[in-house]
């Protein structure tokens, strides 16, 4: 068997989907791991260390919500919620919750190696690289943003964002596009999806999330770096 | 007949109009009226009655008096002339005018006297024929039936009109008797009563009448208007607190006092809309608990269908290795799963419909934009089928506040629906925009349907020819939901066709959210040159109802990511093509 490229821990209280889908994530060469409630999701969560965490949001126990809340207290590990609901409240609920992404049931195998590709993706860059974003350093190859020397903690999905808009502070992103760049999506998708990551985002490195300066709207097209402090 | 006169009938009748409108619909004014018509009615008899008898009553009495007065003083003057012992001319000329003169203060009130020669008497030595206290020439009033009737005998009398100053009558009464004048013989003595005093009686007790009359009326009108009013204004009250309710202002109560009939009339009301109020809560509910069960069935069908389409999957990847039976099951076992996928999506979409779950998720597009990637969707179907579709683009910019995704489904499905049955005649694709509206048309020139069948192709389900396999699988949902899609936005989705001729289906959508549509920028019939005949026939046309138009008046702007994030719903269509990844 090839080397693992990465454990993704399944939370399905559907033991023949969860069955499913390790059979198809080992096929591709990821190290699947089970949990089938809500309540012990943390803690195999913990004990498994996992890449990244594919969340149904209907659990026995505590729902996907409060899972995806529970994780993102402690990690950034990234987290693709598994929705049957299609109902637009509960993919909101759900990237609020602080998962990264999510994908519909019902759905075929590729599209979730696909999915789980994308956010397992480093964007490893071999050279060294510091970026400016508005009163921010970031360092991209150290993972790390800073303020004033205060180290500012994101998911790498944030962290992603915050890289393709600083990399470029000429260029004004659609959502389409910073789907394309952070998400790994070629066709057009969910735009919600880049207002919730945005706000998120703000919340944690803006000033003043109401009157944003680091990443700003550009109304009717979409987001921009704010200009750098030098 | 002048025009004048025609403008006065008409304005006339205008006026009478509006006079028996305003009856009509006010009870009010209809009581009141009626009332007020009854009492004037009846005062006017009482009036006229009491009026009657009172007069007759004082000239009655009037009458008597006068008549024993007259015969008293006929009888004292009848004494005078006896006594008197006038012997020539000039002395009883004396005596006629003495005794006139003594009579006339010797009634009660003014009376005037007259002394005349009896008809038929010879002329007397002194040629007097009449002697008068008053004016001369009321001796005209003296008719020659009364003088007849006097010199029969006894006394006589006659109601006659005595000339006042100012030209008008007043009521007097002429008594008159025979008396024998010495020397000369047959004299007629006549008195003049004026009944100024009885009149003014009368009038006065006429005016105190009317008066009476005058308040009655007031009293009457006054007290109708107000009994009526209590009586009006709660059911106005109820009307309006109707009108609110139907509005649907289901909280909306009528005030209820006392313990009168009105108070029982607000009280059943109340119940009334409470009851309807309850009634609409539990269809609420319901609905609710619908759109419940239809998450809850979406949930545990997709989840067992998800594990089947990777199962499905994983072992169609693998079919190269399998014996051909099982290799073909393979194959058949993912396409149907596809389509399993398809109609479990679209029969979501259209359960979504039926609670009332799907919202709009408008914002300001170029339909032209959207109908391109629509019609880019399309290709593949399109070369595969040998079909030529051309889009024909307004000149500007077609834009409407529409949901992209809802419009662009349904112009995929007409697009892909045309191509299905163009049989590979060319697809024509028009977009065209006015003031109001963007249409979107889609013809095609294949075997076309009767127009029996136009008026079913948004029925779900629907088959033109059950007997015709189904080629590309769709899942007879399509139409069904692009109506539904139509009807959300306000617009209007409609077919037409004819055998041989090919169909045409007319998209047409408001482009601001509340405008009613009257009219399509573009004619849903075409009209070809070959088909001259077709008469313009709109066959199914989704009902449009602006209580029903979502109200965008807050969002003019194109949505930004604070305002779609968390609030705009919408609903995400399953069947929406998975998005592949790289």
């Amino acid at each position: 068997m090839a080397a693992m490229k990465g454990r993704v821990l399944v939370v399905d209280d559907d033991t023949a989907l969860a069955e499913m889908i390790g059979i198809v994530l080992r096929s591709e060469g990821f190290e699947p791991v089970f949990c089938e409630d809500g309540d012990s999701a943390l803690g195999v969560f913990r004990a498994s260390a996992p890449d990244l965490v594919l969340l149904d949001l209907m659990l026995p126990g505590k729902d996907g919500y409060e899972v995806c809340r529970l994780i993102r207290a402690e990690s950034g590990v990234p987290v693709v919620m598994l929705t049957a609901k299609s109902d637009t409240v509960d993919v909101v609920l759900g990237l609020e919750a602080g998962a990264d992404d999510y994908i519909s049931k019902p759905f075929k195998p590729k599209e979730l190696v696909a999915r789980v590709r994308a956010r397992l993706r480093r964007s490893d860059e071999p050279t060294p690289e510091h970026l400016a974003i508005g009163d921010l350093t970031i360092d991209v190859p150290g993972h790390r943003v800073v303020r004033d020397g205060e180290p500012i903690s994101l998911t790498p999905l944030e962290f992603d964002l915050l890289v393709a808009l600083a990399r470029k502070p000429w260029q004004v992103f659609t959502r389409e596009l910073l789907l394309e760049k952070v998400w790994g999506y070629r066709h057009a998708a969910d735009t919600r999806l880049v207002n919730v990551h945005v706000q998120r985002l703000r919340s944690k490195v803006e000033h003043d999330p109401e009157r944003p300066e680091i990443v700003v709207t550009v109304r009717g097209v979409g987001y921009k770096a704010g200009a750098a402090v030098t | 007949m002048t025009s004048v006169a025609r403008l006065l009938r008409v304005r006339w009748s205008r006026r009478v109009r509006a006079a028996v409108h305003w009856w009509r619909a006010s009870l009010q004014v209809r009581v009141l009226t009626t009332t007020l018509t009854i009492g004037l009615v009846v005062l006017a008899l009482v009036f006229a009655y009491v009026g009657q008898r009172t007069a007759q009553g004082l000239f009655d009495e009037r009458v008597q008096q006068v008549l024993s007065e007259s015969a008293r003083s006929t009888s004292q003057a009848q004494d005078m002339f006896d006594a008197a012992t006038a012997r020539t001319g000039a002395e009883v000329q004396n005596l006629l005018t003495d005794v006139t003169t003594a009579q006339r203060t010797g009634g009660s009130g003014e009376r005037d006297v007259f002394l005349l020669r009896a008809p038929g008497q010879p002329v007397s030595v002194p040629a007097v024929t009449a002697v008068t206290t008053g004016d001369p020439t009321l001796v005209d009033l003296i008719t020659p039936e009364l003088r007849a009737a006097t010199a029969e005998g006894g006394q006589r009398w006659q109601s006659v009109g005595l000339p006042t100053a100012d030209g008008g009558l007043t009521p007097a009464v002429v008594v008159g008797q025979d008396v024998t004048v010495p020397v000369v013989g047959g004299y007629q003595m006549y008195f003049l009563y004026p009944l100024a005093a009885e009149q003014d009686r009368l009038d006065f007790l006429l005016r105190t009448l009317a008066f009476a009359a005058g308040a009655l009326v007031l009293l009457l009108g006054t007290t109708t208007y107000l009994v009526t009013r209590q009586t009006v204004l709660p059911v106005r009250r109820a009307a309006q607190v109707a009108e609110r309710l139907a509005a649907g202002e289901l909280t909306e109560r009528m005030p209820e006092h006392g313990e009168d009939e009105m108070a029982t009339l607000a009280h059943s009301f109340n119940e009334m809309a409470a009851s309807l109020q309850d009634q609409i809560r539990q269809l609420e509910d319901l609905s609710a608990l619908q759109r419940r069960f239809v998450s809850d069935v979406s949930h545990e069908l997709r989840t067992p269908l998800t594990t089947v389409r990777m199962a499905g999957e994983v072992i169609h990847a693998a079919r190269e290795d399998f014996e051909p039976a099982v290799k073909r099951s393979a194959e058949l076992l993912s396409t149907q799963l596809d389509r399993f996928e398809d109609l479990l999506g679209d029969l979501l979409e259209i359960s979504r419909f039926d609670a009332g779950a799907a919202v709009l998720d408008a914002e300001g597009r170029d339909v032209a934009d959207v109908v391109l990637r629509a019609v880019d969707n399309a290709a593949p179907l399109a070369e595969r089928r040998g079909t030529w579709v051309s889009v024909e683009l307004p000149e500007g910019r077609a834009v409407a506040d529409v949901d992209p995704r809802r419009v662009e489904r349904i112009v995929r499905n007409l697009v892909v629906n045309a191509i299905e049955h163009a049989e590979g005649s060319p697809v024509e694709v028009r977009v065209a925009a006015d003031a109001r509206a963007v249409a979107v048309v889609v013809r095609d020139h294949g075997i076309g349907m009767t127009p029996d069948e136009a008026g079913h192709v948004f029925d779900r389900f629907w088959r033109a020819d059950p007997a015709r396999a189904r080629t590309t699988g769709g899942t007879g949902l399509g139409l069904a939901i692009s109506m539904e899609d139509a009807r959300l936005h306000g617009g209007w989705l409609e077919a037409w066709g004819r055998p041989g001729q090919g169909a045409s289906f007319r998209l047409t959508l408001p482009r601001r959210a509340g405008i009613i549509l009257m009219s399509s920028p573009l004619p849903l019939v075409p009209v070809d040159p070959d088909d001259e005949g077709a008469v313009q026939r709109p066959i199914a046309r989704a009902g449009i109802d602006p209580a029903a138009l979502p109200d965008l008046s807050g969002d003019d702007d194109l949505p930004d990511d604070e305002k779609d994030a968390g609030t705009h719903a919408s609903a995400r269509a399953s069947s929406d093509e998975p998005q592949e990844v790289s």
